[in-house]
């Protein structure tokens, strides 16, 4: 577990840090995805909904394009997939409370799963374990974002 | 390449600020689901507009101000097309509107909204 400028950031996780999303593999290319500690900041830190876009679900998804979306009083914006593939789920705990994203986004707070299509194509546009949080340590540095 | 096309037509203006935010709030989250996303301005609506007129129409007693929504639909993709009979309503040039905004005839709205999956009125 990583901590940088007051951002909770774990090393065994895949960022796209452009987007502020994760991506966990969860074994058989089905991959855990969510949103970052930084989204969470960023967005407010009080979420009036996060709805995973239902017409999405079954479909193939592309890597970086919208598969949910984040609103609060002050912020409304995109959950970017980390990884291309076929939606397979959303986290219904999410609807009831989407306040689980900002208090435990990479537990209970998960936004959906993705069975991937080319993992190994694209875990290259991802950063893991120590010198991918160092690198996202940089873009929040370099735009002086701080979680705390 | 956006999964469908909206669009919103804008007709309230700065004579009704709590009628102002929520199309521009609307217009960024569908834009944020993969929509092209359209916001027609015509009557009142054009007035939102006008240079240095946002900044001053506040929709809730220390909120932002709808010029802060209109940048974050801007930011977000959003297209703005203002019709041009409405300018001549308020006596507006072109040049008072911000910048980004295409000025286009009522016909355009018509061929606009055909192409569209949802119009919404505001």
């Amino acid at each position: 577990m990583a901590t940088v400028n007051g951002c909770n950031l774990p090393e065994d996780l895949y960022y796209l840090v452009e987007k502020h999303v994760w991506a966990k593999p969860l074994g058989g290319g089905l991959v855990r995805v969510g949103i970052t500690s930084v989204a969470a900041k960023l967005s407010g830190g009080k979420l009036a909904a996060l709805t995973v876009k239902a017409k999405n679900i079954g479909q193939e998804v592309k890597q970086s394009k919208s598969i949910a979306t984040v609103e609060s009083s002050k912020f409304v914006g995109p959950v970017p997939a980390p990884i291309s593939g076929i939606l397979l789920r959303a986290n219904d705990k999410l609807v009831s409370d989407p306040n689980i994203a900002i208090a435990d986004p990479y537990g209970e707070g998960w936004v959906a799963e993705i069975q991937a299509s080319d993992w190994d194509g694209e875990v290259g546009l991802l950063v893991t374990g120590a010198a991918g949080v160092a690198a996202y340590q940089a873009k929040l540095v370099a735009e002086n974002i701080s979680c705390s | 390449m956006a999964d469908d096309k909206v669009m919103i037509i804008m007709t309230s203006g700065p004579d009704t600020p709590r009628r102002c935010a929520t199309p521009f709030f609307f217009a960024s989250l569908a834009a944020a689901m993969e929509y092209e996303v359209v916001m027609f301005f015509t009557i009142d609506g054009t007035l939102l507009l006008k240079k240095g007129m946002a900044e001053t129409v506040v929709p809730k007693a220390g909120g932002k101000p709808v010029s802060d929504f209109i940048q974050d639909a801007i930011d977000a993709g959003v297209t703005f097309l203002a019709c041009t009979a409405s300018t001549e309503l308020h006596d507006l040039q072109p040049s008072d509107l911000i910048d980004g905004v295409k000025m286009v005839g009522g016909a355009s709205m018509w061929q606009i909204a055909e192409d569209c999956k949802t119009v919404l009125t505001f």
